[in-house]
């Protein structure tokens, strides 16, 4: 009896065996069949939050290319980092992807990651199509490593409305804008509509601070960890951070408080300023409200040259698909930055990098924001900085405010994380 | 005799092949990469010895923080998480009107994701929309508001709520079982003997729910260190890292810096740390056995 059961097991393992085997098989007969007529797949990962015109782009231009499959998946920002970062290190990075500039984008061509577009950028005239700076941008150690999409430019947003309820106009004295903040608070609205979950949202605060404080010379010195973090423009900083905390000119949590979540109390008007891009006439319209309701100032540094905040956005390709799909996904990169394709969705769109669009009037900050950079800009500090000094800087922004460390602490715990991550890069 | 001898490591052989090729062989690789400075992708690794576990113990603050949450959340989970699930499992275990329902309230979340608690708790406790904080005003009680995620001092708490109110149901099933395999007999003899209804807990049901005890302690420890999603989904480890636990940090080092040798040296210290509690007390109260 015993033997019985051992024999069926051996006979049941084999089965199953020959049943996976078998399967293979029907798989590679059905790929034979339809090599007749080739059909590249290629996947895609982008954002979700403002990038719904995508999916119908991706829809058209698989109406005019009935030989390619776009395989689309869309992130919020910090879930989008994190999976990309995932899949890097597990080699299972799509064909394509969306990428920031700066120590954000860096990662995948500066590890061999990323298909050179060097030369597709010379023979499909790229100088003539993008942005000069975009494409700047979007190259590291002398290649191109990405088809440029966004050139991006920071302000501060505030509603018309609550600006002429109040009397107030878009201010260019560093003291003005502290002013503003405490009518802004004194007539029932939270000054600054900034939510600090991971981060990046009020470090645009805080840079242009740093920008205010150390002037552009010191402050790119400081990004180019060329200067030392523990400098009194630093403390100021960080004592600003404290002072407009202290004073409740940030929302009740807004260390805790989600961006999407300040965002929402600025469209209620509940809060008064938020510090946003060139794609926010995008989100504002697709959150319901109108975007001419709303205007952009440029923070008031009172340094010369007037700088912006930058960044520039793009799509990286895998330097390891088949040079079928690399092809394919060139063919896709360059339509969605087409100025054909921009056109048509300028509205939802954001700031392309693409020359020669025609600017929307249902955007109507893009075109000044971008003047507001002509001067200069520098670029936004999660990217301008190594992430492990990002993170930190980002801490150190939470601990000031919540009283864990003096504006002197925090300095000082920058300059300790520039010297660990210097001394690890020798 | 020697085919005899063999039988039984063949019918273990596919059991034994795929828990060292998916559990062992990676575990032993993770042990072997936290030596190295690694990013991950780059061709080279460059050996650094004990280097990361030097600077997790001497320079990195936020691990020792890490460390210490999960401490917190071993202990918590230990007498808040099991306490009330015991005592759950006492009441439902009662002939109780409504008890099927009830078993399946306190059930249900803890069959919800970790993502699904945290978005709902964190609208709870949202400073000015959530529950809480307007049930505070309702109540004339907004001295005793506050941003509840937002303030280093209570913002682990605060996320520990969530997590007890969503992983009592799995100590309370547990119980429940245990309870309700012990005879009545002992129960009986013990009433007439004049015992009082405490002197039955502590003489009869505590004893004889060792076993249960030994399944439930070990799952919450282990669960309790390597909780993870719902502090993730709360607050990200914030506010200024106060709510990073070992499992959360080494996420981050591992993809977020890509930071891969530290990363694995804070995943083995997260195993040796479970190790050091979980295999003393289980060999320990596995040895007695009063069944």
């Amino acid at each position: 009896m015993k033997k019985w059961v051992a024999l069926l097991a051996s006979v049941l393992l084999v089965v199953t065996g020959a049943v996976g085997c078998s399967s293979d098989a029907g798989q590679q007969s059905q790929e034979g069949s339809s090599s007749g007529s080739p059909k590249v797949s290629i996947s895609l990962w982008t954002l979700n939050t403002g990038w719904a015109w995508l999916q119908s782009a991706v829809k058209d231009f698989e109406s005019a290319n009935p030989d390619i499959d776009v395989e689309l998946t869309q992130y919020e920002v910090d879930p989008f980092k994190e999976n990309l970062k995932v899949a890097a290190s597990s080699k299972t990075l799509p064909d394509m992807w969306f990428t920031w500039g700066g120590s954000l984008g860096s990662f995948y061509p500066e590890n061999g990651m990323t298909m050179d577009l060097t030369q597709v950028a010379k023979d499909h005239k790229w100088s003539e199509k993008y942005n000069k700076t975009a494409i700047d941008m979007s190259t590291f150690n002398g290649k191109i490593s990405g088809i440029p999409m966004h050139l991006n430019v920071l302000g501060m947003w505030y509603p018309k409305e609550l600006y002429q309820k109040l009397n107030l106009k878009a201010p260019s004295k560093f003291a003005d804008f502290e002013s503003q903040l405490k009518t802004l608070k004194d007539n029932g609205v939270t000054p600054l509509a900034f939510g600090s979950k991971g981060g990046w949202h009020t470090m645009r605060l805080t840079e242009q601070l740093l920008e205010h404080f150390a002037g552009p010379e010191l402050h790119d010195k400081l990004n180019n960890l060329e200067a030392s973090w523990n400098d009194p423009a630093v403390v100021k900083t960080f004592e600003k951070i404290k002072e407009y905390t202290d004073k409740g000119y940030f929302p009740m949590g807004y260390s805790s408080l989600d961006p999407s979540e300040a965002e929402m109390l600025f469209y209620q008007q509940s809060a008064g300023i938020i510090n946003e891009g060139t794609w926010f006439d995008g989100n504002i319209t697709e959150n319901g409200f109108d975007p001419a309701k709303f205007d952009v100032f440029n923070f008031p540094t009172e340094q010369t040259p007037t700088r912006a905040s930058v960044f520039a956005e793009m799509l990286q390709i895998n330097g390891a698909s088949d040079p079928a799909k690399q092809e394919a996904a060139i063919k896709l990169g360059e339509y969605l930055t087409s100025v054909e394709v921009v056109n048509k969705y300028i509205n939802d769109y954001g700031s392309p990098a693409t020359l020669g669009f025609t600017v929307s009037e249902k955007t109507p900050h893009i075109q000044p924001l971008l003047d507001s950079a002509k001067n200069g800009g520098f670029l936004i500090t999660d990217q301008a900085l190594p992430q492990e000094v990002v993170q930190k800087l980002f801490e150190a922004q939470d601990k000031v405010a919540l009283n864990e460390w003096t504006p002197q602490q925090a300095a000082e715990n920058m300059e300790n994380a520039v010297s660990a991550y210097k001394s690890k890069q020798k | 005799m020697t085919s005899r001898m063999l039988k039984p490591w063949l019918f273990l052989l596919p059991a034994l092949i795929i828990y060292l090729t998916v559990i062992f062989v990676p575990a032993v690789y993770t042990f072997f990469l936290s030596f190295f400075s690694w990013n991950g992708v780059a061709p080279h690794k460059e050996f650094v010895g004990l280097g990361n576990y030097a600077e997790l113990f001497t320079q990195d603050t936020v691990f020792m923080r890490a460390l210490k949450n999960n401490l917190f959340w071993m202990i918590g989970s230990l007498t808040l998480i099991m306490g009330a699930g015991l005592g759950l499992a006492l009441l439902l275990n009662k002939k109780l009107k409504g008890r099927i329902f009830f078993r399946g309230v306190f059930y249900f979340p803890y069959v919800l994701s970790g993502i699904v608690v945290a978005t709902g708790w964190t609208w709870l406790y949202n400073p000015t929309q959530g529950f809480v904080n307007k049930m505070l005003a309702l109540l004339g009680l907004e001295s005793w508001q506050h941003a509840w995620l937002a303030e280093p001092d209570i913002a682990l708490y605060a996320v520990f709520a969530a997590a007890m109110w969503q992983g009592i149901g799995q100590p309370m099933v547990l119980f429940l079982a245990g309870l309700q395999s012990i005879p009545h007999d002992p129960y009986e003899a013990a009433l007439i003997d004049g015992a009082k209804p405490y002197q039955s807990f502590f003489y009869i049901t505590l004893p004889l729910l060792r076993e249960t005890f030994v399944i439930v302690v070990a799952t919450t420890l282990i669960a309790s260190m390597k909780v993870y999603d719902i502090i993730y989904g709360m607050t990200g480890g914030g506010p200024a890292e106060s709510t990073q636990v070992l499992s959360s940090w080494m996420y981050s080092q591992t993809f977020k810096f890509a930071n891969i040798g530290m990363g694995s040296a804070i995943a083995f210290i997260l195993v040796l740390v479970s190790m050091t509690i979980i295999i003393p007390y289980v060999y320990y109260t596995t040895r007695k056995s009063y069944v």
